[in-house]
């Protein structure tokens, strides 16, 4: 018997101490770790996002600019366009290393139960691409033919069937993309030959036919040479080009930036509260249950306890306890944001990619450390009252 | 151990009551055959079967809360862990769910059933820890 | 072996918001191998000189020697230590801990001196209980025994460590006739056998008649009693 198994014994003989603070300690951990896994993988979404795009400034219809920020993450696409031309204007602006544009469209909604729906479809230029190109060569080792696409994470061809039906149109999928956690993840790369495809044989083929506005493109993509700074270079674009906003790669994204850090703020402020009101709970109980025992630790002293294996032993307890506590609510935490991101994902629109399993194992150490602090910062107090008092007075009790 | 039997009958519920408003069949959506008619998909089947664990999960927790025996508790806690892994079976590999991941049996049902499951699951396994044998007079 | 030389114990507040003077310039003094039983009614000092005896509780006034050393000059690890080492408790109230069970209450003490051998301890633990007819309550949790049961089990804790001297505050107040008997008897046999100094602490009369000296308290003061046989207490 010692410390440790002393400690052990004596939990068992409080059910309703040890419930209040297993569950303080549970739900202490389980915040800590729910904010820091949804902030950081909100914010390592946002990155993976912008480096998915691969372009330095992106250049969308000015009066679309936040819409087709949020198209991207959320991957819908929108009705936003703007003259094709605009493509060589922004060629010729000093600093521009490469040039290429997209078109985005959708497919069907609802339009078949078990393939994906809402499919963003995202149209490049293989003659001047340098985002989709480069995954190809390095995955494929070759380009996209006519009737091959890459997906997202998140796309897949049926089960049992050979093709992707878009617009009635099958498409071979070729590879899936990492994942961003972003709405990219549900987007399907192909040729602008494809896409002419689709939209010719969808008159027949589809329940509506997919219309590609001529001499419109939805975004342009750009490439800024090294030695020049990009934010300069996205001024001069958008100076060139009428009617349309330049987005410099570092600077995407800003309102679910500033969303996040309100969202952040909101959850500091609530983890402050609600670990402050479980320290003062578990004070509370601790003192409690302690109060109960004052006669039965005063026996533990007369008996040849001296004061410090009292505080030890009551510090043992309080600490199996936060710790059960800890574990328990960052299993239940991780478990509910692995099992419960997409829905998450899709409920509040913010991007969410589960961080590294290093990151995680961090980061769960980092709560349980919390809430294991917590629990014995509020039964210190308690504890060295009781264990130095006079234990002729405890045992009068 | 009556709080495990109350978890039980928490963990009952929500896979009982759960998949029955986050089937794809809940929210009118169905198979189209070229013949017109419509089939329900593997959700809707699921979602039919969770009442065959959500029942019996939910009596075990009522008996755990009231047993005292060692055997009875042992027993209860084995059963309830059996069902929670039935749980997690059922959208996963028994009948399945449907592909596309922004249905809802994917975005809600399926998440639902694996995480009930494994707190039903976990929580019976801790049962059958707490009512092992212990005989009386062991040394530490 | 212990000496209370001029001993005042004031508990600066009650219940009733007064400060009490449990214990008024006491002097006495025990000799090993005395039997000392001190009676007295209710509030008279009785368990307060015990819990002074034992470096339990510290005097407002005046020194308690343990073997010749003033407890309070001792650290309170050594102190406890020599509780642990040399005294043994009986209590008046249920004192086990009803997280353990009778062989772990019994063996407890050992495990405050870090220098016990665990394996040892609950050897002699065993040994004690089943001395005392508790063999097959080894394992069994306080709320699991009678009253007779549970102060025989604290009796076996108290002479775990086969102590020097063995503390008894009223340690039969809760029990029948036949037990209170059985209880005392037991307690004379240990005296006769092992020569343990015990001090019993009692507010009726029928156990004086087991010990070979007993001194009376009154309002916290000492009054000499019958002193019959050898003088192994003194009123000094």
């Amino acid at each position: 018997m010692d410390v440790y198994r002393f400690a052990l014994r004596n939990i068992s003989g409080n059910p309703f101490r040890c419930l209040v603070v297993v569950l303080c300690a549970g739900i202490t951990a389980g915040m800590l770790l729910a904010s820091t896994l949804i902030l950081l993988g909100a914010g390592q979404s946002l990155s993976k996002a912008i480096h998915r795009l691969g372009a330095d400034i992106i250049v969308v219809p000015e009066s679309a600019a936040a819409q087709v920020e949020s198209a991207l993450l959320l991957g819908h696409a929108t009705n936003a366009w703007m003259p094709a031309a605009a493509v060589g204007q922004a060629a010729v602006v000093p600093g521009v290393q490469a040039v290429s544009y997209q078109i985005h469209l959708a497919t069907l909604k609802n339009a078949s139960c078990c393939t994906v729906s809402n499919m963003f479809l995202m149209v490049y230029d293989p003659e001047t691409d340098f985002v989709v190109t480069s995954w190809l060569e390095k995955n494929l080792g070759t380009g996209l033919g006519l009737g091959e696409a890459v997906g997202g994470s998140n796309v897949f061809t049926p089960a049992g069937e050979k093709n992707i039906k878009v617009y009635g149109y099958p498409i071979t999928l070729r590879g899936n993309m990492e994942p961003t956690g972003t709405g990219l993840d549900s987007s399907l790369f192909l040729t602008l030959e494809t896409a002419l495809e689709i939209a010719r044989e969808s008159v027949i083929r589809a329940e509506a036919p997919l219309v590609i506005p001529e001499g419109s493109i939805s975004t342009i993509m750009i490439k800024v040479r090294p030695e020049y700074d990009i934010g300069s270079v996205a001024r001069q674009v958008a100076a060139r080009i009428p009617a349309v906003k330049a987005l410099a790669a570092p600077e995407m994204f800003q309102s679910q930036r500033a969303e996040l850090e309100g969202l952040r703020n909101g959850v500091i402020l609530l983890l402050v509260i609600t670990t402050g009101f479980s320290l003062v709970l578990v004070g509370l109980v601790f003192s409690m249950a302690l109060n109960e025992r004052r006669r039965e630790l005063g026996v533990v002293r007369a008996i040849g306890a001296p004061r410090s294996f009292v505080f030890r032993t009551l510090l043992v307890e309080a600490g199996f306890l936060g710790f059960q506590g800890g574990a328990a609510g960052s299993a239940i935490t991780i478990l509910a944001l692995i099992l419960f991101r997409r829905l998450i994902i899709a409920t509040y629109g913010i991007p969410f990619l589960t961080p590294s399993l290093p990151m995680m194992m961090i980061l769960i150490a980092g709560s349980l450390t919390g809430s294991l602090s917590g629990v014995l910062l509020a039964a210190l107090i308690p504890a060295y009252r009781i264990s130095h008092e006079d234990p002729t007075i405890a045992m009068r009790e | 151990m009556k709080w495990i039997g109350i978890l039980f009958a928490l963990m009952a519920l929500v896979i009982g009551l759960v998949p029955q408003f986050t089937n794809c069949s809940a929210q009118g959506r169905a198979i189209q055959l070229p013949d017109g008619r419509s089939m329900p998909m593997k959700c809707h089947w699921t979602a039919n079967a969770t009442p065959v664990i959500a029942a019996p999960l939910l009596v075990a927790g009522i008996l755990l809360f009231f047993s005292r025996g060692q055997e009875a508790r042992r027993g209860l806690s084995l059963l309830g862990s059996i069902l929670g892994f039935a749980a997690i079976l059922l959208p996963t590999w028994l009948i399945g769910v449907c592909a596309n991941d922004e249905m809802v049996c994917r975005l809600a049902m399926e998440p639902t059933l694996i995480f009930s499951g494994t707190v039903s699951a976990a929580a019976g396994l801790f049962g059958l820890f707490l009512a092992r044998k212990n005989p009386a007079g062991n040394v530490d | 072996m212990i000496v209370l030389e001029n001993v005042t114990k004031i508990f600066p507040r009650t219940r009733t918001g007064k400060a009490v003077a449990a214990l008024k310039e006491a002097n006495l003094e025990i000799q090993p191998g005395a039997f000392l039983v001190i009676t007295g009614r209710s509030g008279s000092g009785k368990t307060t000189l015990l819990n002074l005896a034992a470096g339990l509780t510290r005097p407002t006034a005046g020194k308690v020697l343990f073997h010749g050393e003033d407890w309070w000059t001792l650290p309170d690890r050594i102190r406890s230590l020599e509780r642990a080492r040399k005294i043994g408790f009986i209590f008046q109230f249920p004192s086990l801990l009803p997280s353990l069970t009778s062989l772990e209450n019994v063996a407890l003490p050992a495990f405050f001196d870090l220098s016990e051998d665990a394996r040892e301890a609950y050897t002699r633990a065993r040994e004690l209980l089943c001395s005392l007819d508790l063999g097959d309550k080894l394992g069994a949790y306080p709320r699991q025994l009678s009253a007779g049961q549970q102060q025989r089990v604290v009796i076996a804790r108290a002479l775990l460590g086969r102590p020097e001297l063995l503390l008894a505050d009223e340690p039969t107040s809760d029990l029948d006739d036949q037990t209170e008997c059985e209880i005392m008897e037991l307690l004379k046999r240990i005296h006769e056998n092992t020569r343990t100094t015990i001090v019993l602490v009692t507010h009726s009369t029928q156990p004086v008649r087991y010990g070979t000296q007993s001194i009376h308290m009154a309002a916290g003061q000492v009054i000499p009693g019958p002193m019959a046989g050898d003088d192994a207490v003194k009123l000094l």
